[in-house]
């Protein structure tokens, strides 16, 4: 790092720090690549070469992508909040239950299982689970590597877990009607043979 | 732009002069200045001087972390002007509301950005979990910030169902209605956790003002603690970088 940032040495945010003797610092000419910032830096950018990892300067390289990705979600949050207006119902009347009465929409896989399990299952045991599972997650897959190839396992799980999670959000938000039951008329088009309630 | 004094025109030596004392190096003209711009702006100094090419391609963090953040800042601000009109209380929230769509001017789209905004993080935040989990990014070191990471979801979600009963409507408080029911069924401390957070035995005043507390104060605050960390470690431990 002592080539082109000698004043920053320790600062560069990378994890381990290379003794400055050990780090062969390449300073490489490259053609500065498109879309990296505003024409502002360094022209043409000095790539070092370190344990085989080019880097960039941050700023404005990586502030300027930041800064593009935030103004296309508000410039698109805009768009929806000028087009789409958000819910505003009665005022609230506890006299008066709503039927389905549901849980805002990313709690509605909670509101699935509880009909299905329960209560301390679904309600208490199972999100309580999840939480504890995922905070062990770094702890228990103990396969150093993390290339796709090599991480079978983990990575089908968690993609049961992630599957089972959308379909539960999006079959309560879709297809469960009156009293959370099944609603046939969205599913099937029309109300099919319902037993009697 | 450097605080040398410019000659003649006082004016602009003044002015310069306080630029200078702000921002104490120019734009970026070469590799050294864009360093000591990164390292001296208390804002920019979140990033670490430089990063791993391949860590910053798009398609690799596909932004999500950060247009979270982006989001939790938004949230933030709209949620500042809400606050000018809301009354957390159950004889005049519904009214505040209906104020702010129909008769403050710009009142519907803060709202409705405040409120497309907060699902919005919701799924950025679920998306961003997603990418780390795909990418192993959680494996040593960085075990421990994706341990932050979890409470993050946490606090996002807490965060989203305690402002869903604010506007005092039929949706809100029969959808903490039901939530909260969630909450009672844990053995033994369910119904007094119940009761704590509701302040009550319904969804009424008293679980509107916790609501509101939480949701405006508590929450945020400790949400912006834990991104704190998150951030800081994740400049220590630098981004995971390319396969
Ligand atoms: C409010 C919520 C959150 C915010 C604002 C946030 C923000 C960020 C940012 C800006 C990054 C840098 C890389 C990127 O943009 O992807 C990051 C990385 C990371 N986040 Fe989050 N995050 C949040 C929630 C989470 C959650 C829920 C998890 C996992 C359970 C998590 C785990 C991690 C990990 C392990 C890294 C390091 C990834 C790497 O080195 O490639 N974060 N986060």
């Amino acid at each position: 790092m002592a080539t082109v940032v000698g004043d920053t040495s320790g600062d560069t945010g990378e994890g381990e720090a290379v003794p400055v003797a050990r780090t062969a610092s390449v300073a490489v000419r490259t053609p500065r690549p498109r879309g990296t910032g505003p024409e502002l830096a360094s022209m043409p950018l000095v790539v070092r070469r370190r344990e085989e990892e080019e880097t960039v300067v941050t700023f404005p390289a990586l502030v300027w992508k930041e800064f593009l990705a935030g103004l296309a979600m508000f410039i698109f949050l805009l768009g929806v909040s000028i087009q789409v207006n958000a819910p505003l119902l009665q005022r609230a009347n506890t006299a008066i239950t709503p039927n389905p009465a549901k849980a805002p929409w990313y709690f509605l896989g909670l509101q699935e299982l509880l009909e299905r399990f329960p209560p301390v299952m679904a309600g208490v045991a199972f999100p309580s689970f999840v939480i504890i599972f995922m905070l062990l997650t770094p702890y228990l897959d103990r396969n150093p590597s993390r290339r796709p190839q090599d991480r079978k396992v983990a990575i089908g799980l968690f993609t049961i877990y992630l599957c089972l999670a959308v379909s539960f959000v999006v079959i309560g938000v879709f297809f469960r009607g009156l009293a959370f039951n099944w609603d046939w008329t969205r599913i099937l088009g029309h109300p099919g043979i319902t037993p009697p309630v | 732009m450097s605080s040398k004094p410019t000659e003649g025109n006082p004016l602009r030596a003044f002015a310069s002069q306080i630029w200078g004392s702000i921002f104490r190096h120019g734009l970026p003209t070469t590799d050294k200045v864009a360093a000591r711009t990164a390292l001296t702006n208390f804002f920019l100094h979140v990033h670490p001087v430089r990063v791993k090419k391949s860590a910053i391609r798009v398609s690799y963090t596909l932004c999500l972390g950060g247009l979270s953040f982006f989001l939790f800042i938004l949230l933030t601000i709209s949620g500042l002007f809400l606050m000018f009109y809301y009354i957390p209380s159950v004889d005049q929230a519904y009214q505040n509301i209906k104020d702010l769509q129909f008769v403050a001017t710009f009142g519907l789209v803060i709202r409705n950005l405040h409120r497309w905004a907060a699902h919005g993080m919701v799924i950025t935040v679920w998306l961003h979990m997603a990418r780390v989990f795909y990418q192993g990014a959680y494996k040593p070191p960085r075990e421990f910030n994706w341990a932050i990471g979890t409470f993050l979801l946490l606090i996002t979600l807490l965060l989203s169902f305690s402002g869903y009963l604010l506007p005092w409507d039929q949706l809100a408080v029969w959808a903490i209605t039901v939530g909260t029911n969630m909450a009672k069924y844990a053995p033994i401390a369910g119904p007094y956790t119940r009761y704590l957070l509701l302040g009550g035995r319904n969804v009424g005043q008293g679980a509107l003002i916790r609501f509101y507390v939480l949701h405006v104060v508590a929450l945020p605050l400790i949400g912006f603690i834990l991104m704190v960390i998150h951030f800081w470690r994740v400049r220590k431990d630098g981004f995971t970088g390319g396969l």
